[in-house]
């Protein structure tokens, strides 16, 4: 489905700063797979997330996504194929539009964006009940600015929005960081539920050793742009959280943190 | 008395002349976010491409403005092409595409002048151009109407401006524009690339400002190439003024806001002439107004922020910082 071949990544190339990351670093990730990956700051999860997305160019290196080089495609290109929810809440939505306006905009991401009427009030009972699948309440605000939203509501948004056209894989990056726990909870839920439903492959950035643990059915755990730590199938389901978080303890030792 | 009258006329006339030009900064500013000034210097494109498409080619007035619209555009999509293409900050763009046009606005005047280059005054006045204001129209309320009657035609012009970009705003295009102006991000996850659509939104609001130079020049049968001085503080301030006095009250659109702020900075403008009758202080007037108008804005919408908004039940006020969209939300508009 994704695969990374032998990607290069160097940050400031030539300055005294220069901060080599992944060294001919590969990854596959096979369709339907829920990968949460865990690491360190600086350790090249999220970066991992801008290469595929394209916000970031590779310095030598191939992405392949469902049988297609998009190594040089940009990253608006890819973004039809790839669906991405950020740390931010702001970032996914519009604010200065209602709910009922942000979704529209949304759905038409397939279609050409022409000049026809945008708002079609028979799409309005449609949208409301997908919103109402939430189970935020947000149903009784379709009309009302995103910008006026909680971030957990807007973070709920920012997912259903990524995700209401069909998409090959969906990025999540730390989705749930800027969450208060019990939003975090539910907007985790949520995502599991939404990813499960689509069927859609997913990569989850996490801070969060419990979420990493608990969802998806792949486990990887990144240091100094390399892979230390990789579970599925089986091993995934065995892995408790103590056994993360004793060797993200070693590592972190040995960085002298 | 009869000065007073005149003045308010005259004002009037600019106003709408201006609310165009404000509209047009509307999209650019509010919209896209992006102060544009480039406009000090299509303004004037719009005006000497009308005034020589009337007086040259002999043109019908309204072919010779829409295709000054059309000269705007293009003008436009370059400020756009250097900010997005070539990633030059917004000021700069516009500021070079504003330089640029002097020359070219310099060059294109020679065309209104049989002597080509040799000539040393840079404007042109010409009381034999058929322009939208002369010849039969003007003559339909007798002698003394033609006034009322250039206002009328603006007053139409306006109108039918304003409710074209409402229309347009509507439309899945247009929802497009203001998402590129508000969470760029958004477009480009839509798998769009954002920056064409910045590229439009400059266009078209460049095409305005040339649509309003060219009804300058109509209105005054006359092209200056020192018109475009000045525009840019001219329409932010309409936009300003409109947008903090009328787009709080409901059922007025944020274009018709817009408009009612250049009538009223026009006037503003023209009765500082009567104060200042030498002219000599009246950039310095014009420039204190607008810092009052700034400072009175700001004003209104931090008393705005602490009021109804900010008290609504919707809003969890949470750790989240108040970032560009929400501070940038008391200039939205809010037509659904």
């Amino acid at each position: 489905m994704l695969e990374l071949r032998n990607i290069d990544k160097t940050f400031h190339r030539g300055t005294v700063n220069e901060a080599p990351l992944f060294r001919n670093f590969s990854l596959h990730v096979s369709a339907g797979d829920f990968v949460s990956v865990v690491g360190s700051n600086g350790s090249g999860k999220t970066t991992l997330l801008n290469l595929i997305s394209g916000t970031v160019p590779t310095d030598s290196g191939e992405i392949w996504l469902c049988g297609e080089d998009i190594t040089r495609q940009a990253e608006y290109r890819r973004a039809v194929r790839i669906g991405r929810v950020y740390q931010d809440p702001a970032v996914g939505t519009v604010p200065g539009m209602t709910i009922y306006e942000n979704l529209s905009v949304a759905e038409n991401k397939n279609r050409r964006y022409t000049l026809g009427l945008m708002l079609n009030r028979r799409k309005y009972e449609e949208f409301r009940e997908l919103v109402r699948t939430l189970g935020l309440g947000l149903e009784e605000k379709m009309n009302i600015p995103v910008g006026l939203l909680s971030g957990g509501q807007r973070q709920a948004l920012s997912l259903l929005m990524s995700t209401m056209t069909p998409i090959d894989l969906l990025l999540l990056d730390e989705h749930t960081a800027a969450l208060d726990p019990k939003t975090a909870e539910v907007i985790m839920e949520l995502t599991d539920r939404i990813v499960r439903e689509k069927g859609i492959t997913a990569i989850m950035v996490t801070h969060n050793l419990r979420y990493a643990v608990e969802y998806g059915n792949r486990l990887l755990m990144f240091h100094q742009g390399g892979i230390v730590f990789s579970a599925d199938g089986e091993k995934k389901k065995r892995t408790r959280v103590e056994d993360i978080l004793t060797l993200f303890n070693e590592i972190s030792v040995e960085c002298g943190n | 008395m009869q000065l007073f009258y005149g003045t308010t006329l005259d004002g009037l006339q600019m106003g709408l002349c201006f609310a165009i030009l404000a509209l047009g900064l509307y999209i650019s500013y509010t919209i896209l976010d992006f102060p544009d000034l480039s406009v000090d210097g299509t303004f004037p494109l719009g005006g000497v491409i009308c005034t020589i498409l009337l007086y040259r080619a002999g043109l019908p007035p309204l072919v010779a403005i829409a295709l000054s619209f059309f000269v705007g555009m293009a003008a436009g999509a370059v400020t756009g092409f250097l900010h997005v293409r070539f990633r030059i900050s917004n000021l700069l763009s516009g500021i070079i595409v504003m330089t640029a046009l002097l020359s070219v606005n310099l060059a294109l005047t020679t065309l209104l002048t049989p002597n080509g280059y040799t000539t040393t005054i840079f404007s042109y006045r010409g009381g034999n151009i058929e322009g939208l204001f002369s010849g039969s129209v003007t003559g339909l309320f007798g002698p003394g109407g033609k006034e009322y009657v250039i206002l009328l035609v603006l007053l139409v012009f306006v109108v039918a401006v304003k409710l074209l970009i409402d229309l347009f705003l509507r439309t899945k295009l247009g929802y497009l524009l203001r998402t590129a102006g508000e969470n760029e991000r958004v477009v480009t996850s839509l798998g769009r690339d954002a920056g064409r659509y910045k590229i439009l939104g400059l266009s078209l609001a460049n095409g305005l400002v040339a649509v309003s130079g060219a009804l300058y020049a109509n209105l005054y049968n006359s092209y200056d190439n020192d018109s475009g001085s000045g525009k840019v503080v001219l329409a932010l301030a309409s936009v300003i003024i409109g947008m903090s006095v009328f787009s709080r009250l409901r059922h007025i659109r944020n274009t018709t806001a817009v408009i009612f702020g250049a009538l009223i900075y026009s006037l503003c403008l023209n009765y500082l002439v009567l104060v200042d009758r030498n002219g000599i202080y009246l950039k310095l007037l014009n420039a204190i107004l607008f810092a009052l108008i700034l400072i009175f804005h700001d004003k209104l919408s931090a008393l705005r922020r602490g009021g109804t908004r900010g008290g609504t039940p919707e809003r969890v006020s949470g750790a989240e910082a108040p970032e560009a969209g929400e501070i940038r939300g008391e200039e939205e508009d809010g037509h659904a």
